[in-house]
C-alpha cells in the first residue's frame, strides 16, 4: 500500500509514519522539519520517502504535488496542523494566518488536487485530521476550532463526490493527544495522564482506515465528549472555557 | 447576563447607534444597511466596487460607503478600522459581517487560486475583522454578528468549500461567544436559499427553483429580528422570517 502522511516528523504523524513502515507499507512522509524524516528514510530505505513541504506556502505544496506526478496513493493522511491559543484578540493576526494555510488550505489543495490530478488510485482512502472541538467547542482556541470545523464539513461534503471517483473519505475528530503540540497548547500543570498516546490514537485511525466508516472518535472517553457536546452544547462549550480558558496563562502561538 | 444589560441601558438612551456592515453593494447587506441607515443609526458600509453614488444607494446620508476588498484581508481591515477612525467612531455597537462569495462545481475540479480567495473572503477576512474591532465592540458591549448559511447543516458535494468556510464562521462564533461572554455578543445567522445575485455570480444557474427561495428583504428583515433577540445561532428559515414580520419582541432595541 503507497501512503503519503503530513506532519509526518512529529506527534501523531510520526506515529502514524512508524507504523505503516513496520506493517511493510511505502510511505511518502511530508514534513516542513525535514531531518528527522531523513533519518527514517534511511533506516527504511526504500519503503520510506522523506517529502518536503511547507503547507504554510501555497507554492511549496503545489511543488510537492508535481512530486508525486505517476503516483497513485491508496491512503492519504492530512494530519499536519498547527494551534494557537489564548485570548483570540491577543493573538496577532498573523499567526491566525499561519493557522488557516496549515490546517485548513493545505488540506483543502491536497484532497482537491490528488484526487483532480488522478493521484489516487481506485478504492482509496482520504483521512482528515478534525478534533474533539467540533463537538464541545473551544474557547482559548476559537481559531483552531473554526479552522477543523470548516475540515469537518469539507471532508463530510466531498465524501459523495469523491466516491464517484472511488476515492472514501474518514474525520478522525481526537480528543488531546500526548505530544508537544498538546504540551505547547494546554494550560500549565495540567495533568498528561487525560491525553491518549499518539502510538494507541496511530492504531485506532489506522483500523478505522481499513473500514468503512467515515467518522472516527477514537477512545470511549472521546465519544463519550462527543456524545455530551452534541446534547449540551451550550453546557460543554462553557465548561470548556473554564477547563481551558479560564486557566490559559498567555497566547502561545 | 451582564451583557445583555448594559446593552439594553445604553439602548434606552436612544441615542443613534454605530453599525457596521461589509458586503453591502448587492443582496441582503444592501438591504440591512438600508434598513439600519433609514432608522437614523450610523452606518459604515463596506464593500469590493467603487461606488460614486453611495447616498443613492443607500437612500440615506447616515450611510457612508468605503471599498473594502475581502480577498485581501489585511488591508481591507486597516481601511475599516481607518474610516471608524476619520468619521470618529469610538466604539461600535454593531458588526454585520455579511459579504461571502461561492464557487460551484465537483471539489476536484476547483481551482486551487479560486479556493484561495474563497477561503479569504468568507473566512480569513472575518477572523482577521473580528480581531481588529474587539476593542471597540467591547467599548459600546455590542454584538458581532457573523452571516453563515443554511447550507452547513448537510453535506454539500458542489460548493464544499463555500459550506466549509460557513462551517468554519459557526464554530467560530460558538468559541468566541463564550470567550467574550461579558464583553461583547457574538451571533451567528444562518440563512436560508435567498433570491440574490450570489448564485449567479458563483455561476451556478437555478432557474425555476429561484421561485422556492426566501426573498432578501424577508431575510434581511429577519436578520434584524434575530439580532433584536440576541440569538445566538439562528436558523433563518422561512419559518422563522414570517415569525419576524409578527413579532414585536425586542422593540426598541438596535
Amino acid at each position: 500500500m503507497k501512503v503519503l502522511v503530513t506532519g509526518a516528523a512529529h506527534g501523531l504523524g510520526r506515529a502514524l509514519t512508524e507504523q505503516l513502515l513496520a506493517n511493510g507499507h511505502e510511505v511518502v512522509a511530508v514534513d516542513r522539519d525535514i531531518e528527522p524524516l531523513e533519518k527514517l528514510a534511511l533506516k527504511h530505505r526504500g519503503a520510506c520517502l522523506a517529502g518536503f513541504a511547507d503547507l504554510q506556502k501555497v507554492e511549496s505544496v503545489e511543488s510537492l504535488l508535481v512530486r508525486q506526478h505517476g503516483n497513485k496513493f491508496d491512503l492519504v493522511i492530512l494530519n499536519a496542523g498547527i494551534s494557537a491559543t489564548g485570548k483570540f484578540e491577543e493573538i496577532p493576526p498573523e499567526a491566525y494566518d499561519r493557522l488557516i494555510s496549515v490546517n485548513l488550505f493545505a488540506p483543502l489543495h491536497l484532497a482537491s488536487r490528488l484526487v483532480g490530478n488522478d493521484l489516487m488510485s481506485a478504492k482509496s482512502k482520504i483521512v482528515f485530521i478534525s478534533s474533539l472541538s467540533h463537538a464541545v467547542g473551544y474557547p482559548g482556541g476559537a481559531v483552531y476550532a473554526a479552522t477543523k470545523d470548516a475540515i469537518a464539513s469539507y471532508a463530510r461534503s466531498i465524501s459523495k463526490p469523491f466516491h464517484k471517483k472511488r476515492v472514501s473519505v474518514l474525520t478522525v475528530f481526537p480528543g488531546p493527544i500526548d505530544t508537544g503540540h498538546a504540551e505547547k497548547h494546554s494550560p500549565h500543570g495540567s495533568s498528561r495522564s487525560k491525553r491518549m498516546a499518539p502510538d494507541k490514537l496511530a492504531r485506532l485511525i489506522l483500523r478505522a482506515s481499513r473500514g468503512r466508516s467515515k467518522i472516527l472518535y477514537p477512545g470511549g472517553k472521546t465519544y463519550l465528549a462527543a456524545l455530551f457536546g452534541r446534547l449540551f452544547p451550550g453546557l460543554a462549550t462553557r465548561l470548556m472555557r473554564r477547563g481551558l480558558y479560564d486557566k490559559m496563562a498567555g497566547p502561545s502561538y | 447576563m451582564a451583557d445583555r444589560v448594559s446593552r439594553s441601558n445604553k439602548a434606552q438612551s436612544g441615542r443613534a447607534r454605530t453599525v457596521l456592515i461589509t458586503g453591502a453593494t448587492d443582496g441582503i447587506g444592501l438591504l440591512l444597511a438600508r434598513a439600519y441607515a433609514g432608522r437614523g443609526h450610523k452606518v459604515l458600509a463596506t464593500g469590493r466596487r467603487v461606488l460614486t453614488n453611495d447616498q443613492d444607494l443607500f437612500q440615506s446620508p447616515n450611510a457612508v460607503y468605503i471599498t473594502a476588498d475581502q480577498s485581501d484581508p489585511a488591508h481591507a481591515c486597516s481601511a475599516i478600522v481607518s474610516a471608524m477612525q476619520n468619521i470618529g467612531w469610538q466604539q461600535l455597537d454593531l458588526a454585520i459581517l455579511n459579504g461571502a462569495t461561492a464557487w460551484v462545481g465537483p471539489p476536484e475540479d476547483e481551482p486551487v487560486d479560486g479556493m484561495k480567495q474563497l477561503l479569504d473572503v468568507n473566512f480569513r477576512f472575518h477572523i482577521h475583522l473580528a480581531h481588529a474591532l474587539a476593542p471597540l465592540l467591547f467599548e459600546a458591549a455590542g454584538q458581532l454578528v457573523m452571516v453563515g448559511s443554511t447550507a452547513t447543516k448537510k453535506a454539500q458535494g458542489r460548493f464544499a468549500t463555500y459550506t466549509a468556510t460557513k462551517a468554519g464562521l459557526d464554530g467560530l462564533c460558538r468559541s468566541l461567544r463564550e470567550e467574550w461572554s461579558g464583553r461583547a455578543d457574538v451571533l451567528i445567522v444562518h440563512p436560508g436559499p435567498t433570491r440574490t445575485n450570489m448564485h449567479a455570480k458563483a455561476g451556478l444557474k437555478i432557474g425555476f427553483a429561484r421561485w422556492f427561495f426566501m426573498s432578501p428583504l424577508r431575510v434581511a428583515s429577519a436578520i434584524q429580528y434575530a439580532i433584536r433577540r440576541g440569538d445566538k445561532r439562528r436558523m433563518i428559515t422561512r419559518y422563522f422570517a414570517f415569525k419576524a414580520r409578527f413579532s414585536r419582541a425586542g422593540e426598541g432595541r438596535l
